[in-house]
C-alpha cells in the first residue's frame, strides 16, 4: 500500500472512530481528532522527505482497477506539482483541528465534518483519476457548507451560506460538464490523467473541443478559486465560517481548482489556452487590483482577509496566464504558501473573534500589549501577506512577476503595484488598527494564547518561514513538472531544458 | 604597526578562515540574527542578558569586519563571493551570496561600528523601559538586515534584505507603538518606502529580462561587454532602480517619511536615520554604479529626454532634495527634526555626487557623515534625556556648562558637518563639490556651495540656541550630564569625525570605483599605496591636511568661504537670542520652511484620498453591483424558477401528459433537423 493511501485513509478512520464514540465524551472526540491530525501531519512529512525531486515521474504511485468498463480506477501518486500541496494540506488540516478546540456546540458532528473535509482535500490532491479528484473535492466542499450553516457567525450567516453554496455548486457543475466533455471527446475512455497525457500527446483534442472545454474548466474551477467576477462568495463566506472551516476552505480547498487547471486544462488544451489567455490576464487584474481596493475599504478584519486572499489568487492567475516555467512554478509556490498563510490569518482572526468578541477593526486596538504572542503572530502573518521576504509568499510572487514580464509587462506593473503598495496599505492599516495604538480597557481580561494553544500558529509560522528561506526545497521539485506542462501547453515556444539552464548559471 | 604586517598576522591567526575568507562574511551577517533569535527564545525576560547578547554579537561582527577590511580593503585580495542556492525556477536562478570587496568591507565597518556604539548607548538611554529586551531584538534584526544589503551579491538578495530593513525599521520607529504618533510614523515610513520598492522591483525585473541574470558581477561583466544590452529601457531601468534609493534614502518626492520617523527612540534615529538605513540607498547606487555607465537610451514614449541621462536626473533630484531639506531645517525648532532635515539634505548631497558620476565622493561623504551624524543624534538624545524629553531648542539654552562632554562632542560633530577643515566633513564635502565641478555640472556645484553655507547656518543656530545663552525652561536649568554608557559612545564617535580625514579614504574609494576597472577618474588623483600613506598621515600631516587647497583650490576655498558666511549670519542672528528673528525677517517664506513647504499636507489632500476614492468605488461596485445585482439577481431568478417549477408540478395528470408530449415533439424536432 502506498503511503499516500494510508495518509488518505487516516482521516476517514478517525472520523469513523469519532462516529462510534457516544456524543457526550467530548474530550475523547477532541483527542481522537487531534491524534488523527498529528498522524496525517507526520505521514505527510515522511512522504515529503522521501520524495526525490528533480524529475517528472510519479512517486508513491498506487493503481487499483475499480470499474474497467468505464475506465474508472483508484489511482494515486505525487510528483513535484502536488507533493508540496499534500504537505501543505496536512499542515493546515492539523492546525485547523487544533483550532477546532474553540467549538462548543455539537462537538462530535463538527469533528466528523472537519475530518471529512480534510480527507477530501488530501484525496483531491493525490488522486490521478479526475473522477476521484472531483469526488473528493465535493466530499470536502459539502461539509463546509454545513459547518458554515450550523456553526457560522454573524448576522449575514444565512445569506453567506446560501451564496457560497450556490456559487460553488454552480461552479462545480460547470467544471463537471467540462470534465464529462473531456471524457467524451478524448476517446480515451478514462479520466486517468496519466493515460490521458499519453494519448493526448499523440492525438491532441480537436481544436473545437478544446475551445469548448477549456472555458468550462477555467470558469468552473476558477469560480472555486474566486476568479473575478465570480468571487463575491469568498469574503462573506469566510467571515461567516467557523475558524477551522475558514482555514480549510481559504487555505486548502481553494487550491484544488488551481491544481486541476495546471494539471489538466493547461497541458491538454493548448489551443484553448491560447484563446483564453488574454481574457484570463484581464480577469486576474480584477483579483489583484479590484479585490485589493475592496480590501482597503473593509473595516471588518475577516472581510479584509477574505479580499486579500482573493488578491493573492490574482497572482496565481497572472502566473498561469504567463505560460512560462518561471511564472507557473511561482504559481505552485504561492499555492503552498498562501494555503499556510490564509490558514494562519483566519486562525488569528478566529482567535480575536472568540476572545475579543469582535473583528471590527474600529473596536479593536492596542492588542500587542495584552496579547504579545497573538499580536506578534498577527504582525508576522500580515507582513507575510504583503509580500515580506523571509516568508513563503515572497518567492512565489516574485517568480510570477519575473515570469510574466516578457509577455505581459503592463500586467506585471499592475501586479507589483497591487502586491507592494495596495497590499502594503491594507495590511499596515490593519496592523495599525488591531495591534498598535493605546491598549483598550475592554480587552484587559482577554488572555494571550498559552501553552499548546500556540501550537497551530507556531506550526503554520514555522512552515511559512521554512519555505520562505528555502523555496528551492519546493521549487526544484515543481520546476521539471511545470517545464513539461508549459512545453505541451505552448508547443510553439520551446523553453530551454532545465539542465541547459543550470549550466548557464 | 605596518598594515601589511597586520594583514599577514591576521591571516596567520585565522588559518581556518584563511582559505575561505568569505565564511567570515557569512558569520558577520548571521551574528546579529543569532543574537535576535537568542534573545527572543532564551533571554527575553532579562534586560542585562538581552543587551549583552546583542552588543557582544555586534562588537564581534565589528572586529571580524575589521579583519576582512585588512584582508580585502587594505590587502590585495581580489573580491570574492560565496553563493548558495535559494530559488531556481526555469530561467530564474537566484543564489544568496556575499560580496567581499573594498566597498562592502568599508560599509561593514560603518554599519557594525555605529550599530555597536548605538547599542551601548541604548543601555543608558532605554534604561527602565518595560520593553528593553524587545528594543535589542529590534536593533539586532535591523543590523542583520542592513548587513544583508551591504553583502548582497545580486539584485534579488539585495531586494530581500531591502524589505527586511524596511520592516525592521518599522519595528523600531513604532517601538512605542502605544503612542498614536509613533505608530502612524512607522506606518508612513514603511508605506513610503514601499512606493520606492515598487519601482526598484520593476527595475530588477527589466534588468533580468534583458540580461538574464541578477548577479552584480555577471551583470557588470555583461554590460561592460555590451553597453546596449538593456536596449531602449536602459535609462528607465536605471531610474526605476533609483526609485528604491529614493525611498530608503528619502529623496524628494519620497522624503516625507524621514522627519516623522523621529518619533522612534533617539538611538534608533542615530542608527537608522543617520548612518545605515538612509545610507542604504546611496550604497546601493554605488554598488550598481555600472548600471549607470551604459549608453543613455529612452523608449519612444520618453524620447523627449533626448541625451539627458539617468544620472543627470539622479543628480538633479539629489541637489533639489539637498536644497529643499536645508531650507526646511532652517526653521525647525525640534532638535531631532533639525538633525532629520540636515540628514535629508546631506543624503541629497550624496545622491547628487552619484549623479555627477562620483560614487567615490558619495561613499566618502556617506562614511564621514555616518560618524558625525550618529554623534549628533546621540548627542541630541543625551540632551533630550537630560531635559526630561523636552525637544524644543527654544526651551533649552545654557547646556554648555551643565553637560560639558555632550556639548564638546556635539560641537565637534557640528563643526565636522559644517565642513570645518581639518575635520572629516571638510574633505568629503570637498570631494562631492569637486566631483560636480570636474564632471561638468557647474549648476550643481553652485548649489552645493550654497547648501554648504545653509548647513553651517542651521547647525550653528541649533548649537547657539540650545547650548549657549541661558536656560529658558525649568527642565533645561536642572539638566545634568548623562551616564557613562551614553557619553562614552559620544567620545568614541568624535574620533572618526576628526580622524577619518587623516586616512586617505578618498583615494581608497576612487581606487575601488575607477582604477580597478581601468578607468581614469576625472580629477586624476594618484593612487598612493596604503602603507606609504599611513606613514604620510603621521609624517606629513601638513600635506594631507591641506592637500585640497593645493590641488583643487576652487571648491576648497569656496566651501570654506560658504562656511564662514553661514557661520557669520548665524552668529549675528542667534547670539544670545531669546526668540527666532527669522520669521519676522522672511515672513511667509519662513512659515513655509517651518511647515515643510506643505508637502505632507499636499500628499494627504491629493494622493491618499485619490487611492482611497478608487478603493471606495471598487467597494461600492462589489457591494451593490456584483454582490447586489448579480448575486441577489441569481437568487431571485432561482426563486422565480422554483415558483415556475411549482406550477408545473401540480400533480395534474393532464399537465404532465402535455409536457411529456411537448418534450417528445421537441426531441424529434431536434433529431430530424
Amino acid at each position: 500500500m502506498s503511503p499516500l493511501t494510508s495518509l488518505l485513509l487516516t482521516p476517514f478512520l478517525g472520523a469513523l472512530l469519532i462516529a462510534i464514540v457516544p456524543g457526550n465524551y467530548r474530550v475523547v472526540h477532541r483527542a481522537l481528532a487531534l491524534f488523527t491530525g498529528l498522524l496525517m501531519l507526520l505521514q505527510a512529512l515522511v512522504i515529503f522527505a522521501g520524495f526525490q525531486g528533480g524529475g517528472t515521474g510519479l512517486q508513491f504511485e498506487q493503481f487499483a482497477e475499480w470499474i474497467p468498463s468505464v475506465g474508472l480506477n483508484y489511482h494515486v501518486g505525487v510528483d513535484g506539482l502536488n507533493v508540496g500541496l499534500v504537505l501543505m494540506a496536512a499542515i493546515v488540516s492539523f492546525a485547523a483541528i487544533c483550532a477546532a478546540w474553540e467549538v462548543e456546540r455539537q462537538v462530535k458532528l463538527f469533528y466528523l465534518l472537519l475530518l471529512l473535509t480534510t480527507g477530501g482535500a488530501i484525496g483531491a490532491f493525490i488522486s490521478l483519476d479526475l473522477f476521484f479528484l472531483y469526488f473528493f473535492n465535493e466530499l470536502a466542499l459539502v461539509p463546509t457548507f454545513l459547518m458554515i450553516g450550523i456553526w457560522g457567525r454573524g448576522e449575514q450567516r444565512n445569506y453567506a451560506t446560501f451564496q457560497i453554496t450556490l456559487y460553488l455548486t454552480l461552479g462545480a457543475l460547470v467544471a463537471l460538464t467540462g470534465l464529462i466533455a473531456l471524457y467524451v471527446t478524448s476517446g480515451v475512455n478514462t479520466l486517468d490523467v496519466v493515460a490521458l497525457k499519453a494519448v493526448l500527446a499523440e492525438k491532441p483534442l480537436a481544436e473545437s473541443a478544446q475551445k469548448l472545454i477549456f472555458p468550462l474548466l477555467l470558469l468552473g474551477f476558477g469560480t472555486l478559486v474566486g476568479l473575478w467576477p465570480f468571487h463575491s462568495w469568498a469574503a462573506p463566506g469566510y467571515a461567516a465560517a467557523p475558524t477551522p472551516t475558514a482555514m480549510m476552505h481559504a487555505g486548502v480547498l481553494k487550491k484544488v481548482g488551481l491544481y486541476v487547471l495546471i494539471r489538466v486544462a493547461w497541458p491538454f488544451m493548448p489551443v484553448g489556452v491560447q484563446e483564453w489567455l488574454p481574457a484570463l490576464a484581464l480577469l486576474c487584474l480584477g483579483n489583484i487590483l479590484y479585490c485589493g481596493w475592496v480590501a482597503m475599504r473593509q473595516r471588518d478584519l475577516a472581510l479584509l482577509l477574505g479580499n486579500s486572499s482573493l488578491a493573492h489568487m490574482g497572482f496565481c492567475f497572472l502566473g498561469l496566464a504567463s505560460l512560462s516555467v518561471v511564472g507557473i512554478t511561482g504559481v505552485v509556490l504561492i499555492m503552498a504558501a498562501h494555503g499556510l498563510l490564509a490558514a494562519l490569518s483566519f486562525a488569528l482572526n478566529g482567535y480575536l473573534h472568540t476572545r475579543c468578541g469582535t473583528t471590527d477593526m474600529d473596536k479593536l486596538g492596542g492588542l500587542l500589549r495584552q496579547m504579545p504572542f497573538i499580536g506578534t503572530a498577527i504582525v508576522m502573518a500580515f507582513m507575510a501577506g504583503c509580500g515580506l521576504p523571509g516568508f513563503a509568499n515572497f518567492p512565489g510572487e516574485l517568480s510570477v512577476m519575473f515570469g510574466a514580464w516578457k509577455t505581459l509587462p503592463w500586467f506585471v506593473v499592475a501586479a507589483a503595484w497591487g502586491g507592494l503598495v495596495i497590499g502594503g496599505v491594507y495590511m499596515l492599516r490593519a496592523i495599525r488598527a488591531v495591534v498598535h495604538g493605546p491598549a483598550k480597557a475592554d480587552f484587559n481580561h482577554v488572555g494571550d494564547a498559552n501553552y499548546w494553544r500556540r501550537l497551530p500558529f507556531l506550526v503554520l509560522l514555522a512552515a511559512l518561514i521554512w519555505f520562505g528561506i528555502r523555496p528551492d526545497s519546493l521549487a526544484t521539485s515543481i520546476q521539471p513538472v511545470v517545464a513539461e506542462i508549459v512545453k505541451s501547453a505552448a508547443p510553439t515556444q520551446p523553453t530551454p531544458a532545465p539542465a541547459a539552464v543550470a549550466a548557464t548559471h | 604597526m605596518d598594515v601589511h604586517a597586520a594583514h599577514n598576522a591576521v591571516t596567520a591567526a585565522a588559518p581556518a578562515f584563511s582559505s575561505r575568507p568569505e565564511d567570515i562574511a557569512w558569520f558577520i551577517l548571521l551574528l546579529p540574527l543569532l543574537a535576535a533569535a537568542g534573545i527572543t527564545l532564551i533571554v527575553r525576560r532579562s534586560n542585562f542578558l538581552a543587551a549583552t547578547f546583542s552588543i557582544a554579537a555586534t562588537v564581534t561582527a565589528f572586529v571580524l569586519s575589521f579583519v576582512l577590511f585588512l584582508m580585502f580593503g587594505v590587502g590585495d585580495a581580489a573580491a570574492v563571493t560565496s553563493p548558495f542556492a535559494w530559488l531556481h525556477a526555469g530561467e530564474l536562478a537566484v543564489n544568496l551570496g556575499v560580496t567581499v570587496d573594498k566597498l562592502s568591507t568599508l560599509m561593514l565597518l560603518v554599519v557594525t561600528g555605529v550599530s555597536a556604539l548605538v547599542q551601548v548607548y541604548s543601555v543608558g538611554y532605554m534604561h527602565g523601559d518595560r520593553s528593553f529586551p524587545r528594543f535589542f531584538i529590534g536593533l539586532s534584526l535591523f543590523t542583520f538586515s542592513m548587513l544583508g544589503i551591504v553583502l548582497a551579491d545580486n539584485f534579488v538578495m539585495m531586494f530581500l534584505f531591502w524589505e527586511l530593513v524596511g520592516v525592521s525599521s518599522w519595528l523600531l520607529i513604532g517601538f512605542w507603538y502605544e503612542k498614536e504618533s509613533a505608530a502612524d510614523a512607522a506606518k508612513k515610513a514603511f508605506l513610503t518606502n514601499r512606493l520606492g520598492d515598487f519601482g526598484f522591483l520593476l527595475g530588477i525585473i527589466i534588468i533580468w529580462a534583458a540580461a538574464g541574470t541578477v548577479n552584480f558581477a555577471e551583470l557588470s561583466q555583461k554590460l561592460g561587454a555590451h553597453p546596449d544590452l538593456l536596449g531602449s529601457l536602459a535609462s528607465v531601468a536605471g531610474l526605476l532602480v533609483f526609485m528604491g534609493a529614493m525611498g530608503k534614502s528619502a529623496q524628494f518626492p519620497l522624503h516625507v517619511w524621514l522627519p516623522d520617523a523621529m518619533e522612534g527612540p533617539t538611538p534608533v534615529s542615530a542608527l537608522i536615520h543617520a548612518a545605515t538605513m538612509v545610507a542604504a540607498g546611496v550604497y546601493m547606487l554605488c554598488r550598481v554604479f555600472f548600471l549607470y555607465q551604459v549608453e543613455t537610451a529612452w523608449p519612444a514614449a520618453l524620447a523627449f529626454f533626448g541625451s539627458i541621462s539617468a544620472l543627470d536626473i539622479i543628480g538633479g533630484i539629489g541637489a533639489f532634495t539637498a536644497l529643499l531639506a536645508a531650507l526646511m531645517a532652517i526653521q525647525q525648532n525640534d532638535i531631532k527634526r533639525i538633525l532629520a532635515y540636515s540628514t535629508l539634505s546631506q543624503l541629497g548631497y550624496m545622491v547628487m555626487a552619484v549623479g555627477c558620476g562620483g560614487p567615490d565622493a558619495a561613499m566618502y561623504h556617506l562614511t564621514t557623515h555616518a560618524g558625525f551624524k550618529a554623534l549628533l543624534f546621540l548627542g541630541a538624545g543625551s540632551v533630550i534625556h537630560a531635559c526630561h524629553h523636552e525637544q524644543d531648542i527654544w526651551k533649552m539654552g545654557g547646556l554648555r556648562k551643565l553637560m560639558p562632554k555632550t556639548f564638546l562632542t556635539f560641537a565637534l560633530g557640528t563643526a565636522a558637518l559644517a565642513g570645518l577643515p581639518p575635520l572629516s566633513g571638510f574633505y568629503s564635502k570637498d570631494a562631492v563639490l569637486l566631483a560636480a565641478l570636474d564632471n561638468g555640472h557647474p549648476v550643481l556645484f553652485g548649489l552645493g556651495v550654497l547648501i554648504a553655507a545653509m548647513t553651517t547656518f542651521y547647525m550653528l543656530r541649533l548649537v547657539l540656541v540650545a547650548f549657549l545663552g541661558s536656560g529658558r525652561s525649568e527642565a533645561a536649568g536642572h539638566a545634568h550630564e548623562s551616564p557613562g554608557a551614553m557619553t562614552w559612545p559620544l567620545v568614541i564617535l568624535a574620533v572618526p569625525s576628526v580622524m577619518l580625514a587623516w586616512v586617505p579614504l578618498g583615494d581608497y574609494l576612487t581606487h575601488h570605483f575607477f582604477t580597478d576597472h581601468g578607468h581614469v577618474h576625472g580629477h586624476g588623483s594618484e593612487v598612493i599605496s596604503f602603507g606609504a600613506t599611513i606613514s604620510a598621515a603621521f609624517g606629513l600631516v601638513n600635506h594631507i591636511l591641506f592637500e585640497p587647497f593645493n590641488h583643487a583650490p576652487l571648491p576648497a576655498f569656496l566651501g570654506t568661504g560658504a562656511l564662514i558666511i553661514g557661520a557669520w549670519i548665524a552668529v549675528t542672528l542667534y547670539w544670545n537670542a531669546e526668540r527666532d528673528p527669522l520669521p519676522k525677517l522672511l515672513g511667509s517664506f519662513a512659515r513655509g520652511m517651518r511647515n515643510r513647504f506643505y508637502f505632507d499636507e499636499i500628499y494627504e489632500a491629493i494622493f491618499i484620498p485619490l487611492h482611497d476614492l478608487v478603493a471606495r468605488l471598487a467597494d461600492w461596485f462589489d457591494r451593490w453591483v456584483v454582490g447586489g445585482l448579480a448575486v441577489r439577481g441569481a437568487h431571485g431568478s432561482t426563486e422565480l424558477l422554483g415558483r415556475a417549477l411549482r406550477i408545473v408540478q401540480s400533480g395534474n395528470l393532464q399537465t404532465y401528459t402535455f409536457f411529456f408530449v411537448a418534450g417528445v415533439a421537441l426531441v424529434v424536432l431536434i433529431a430530424l433537423k
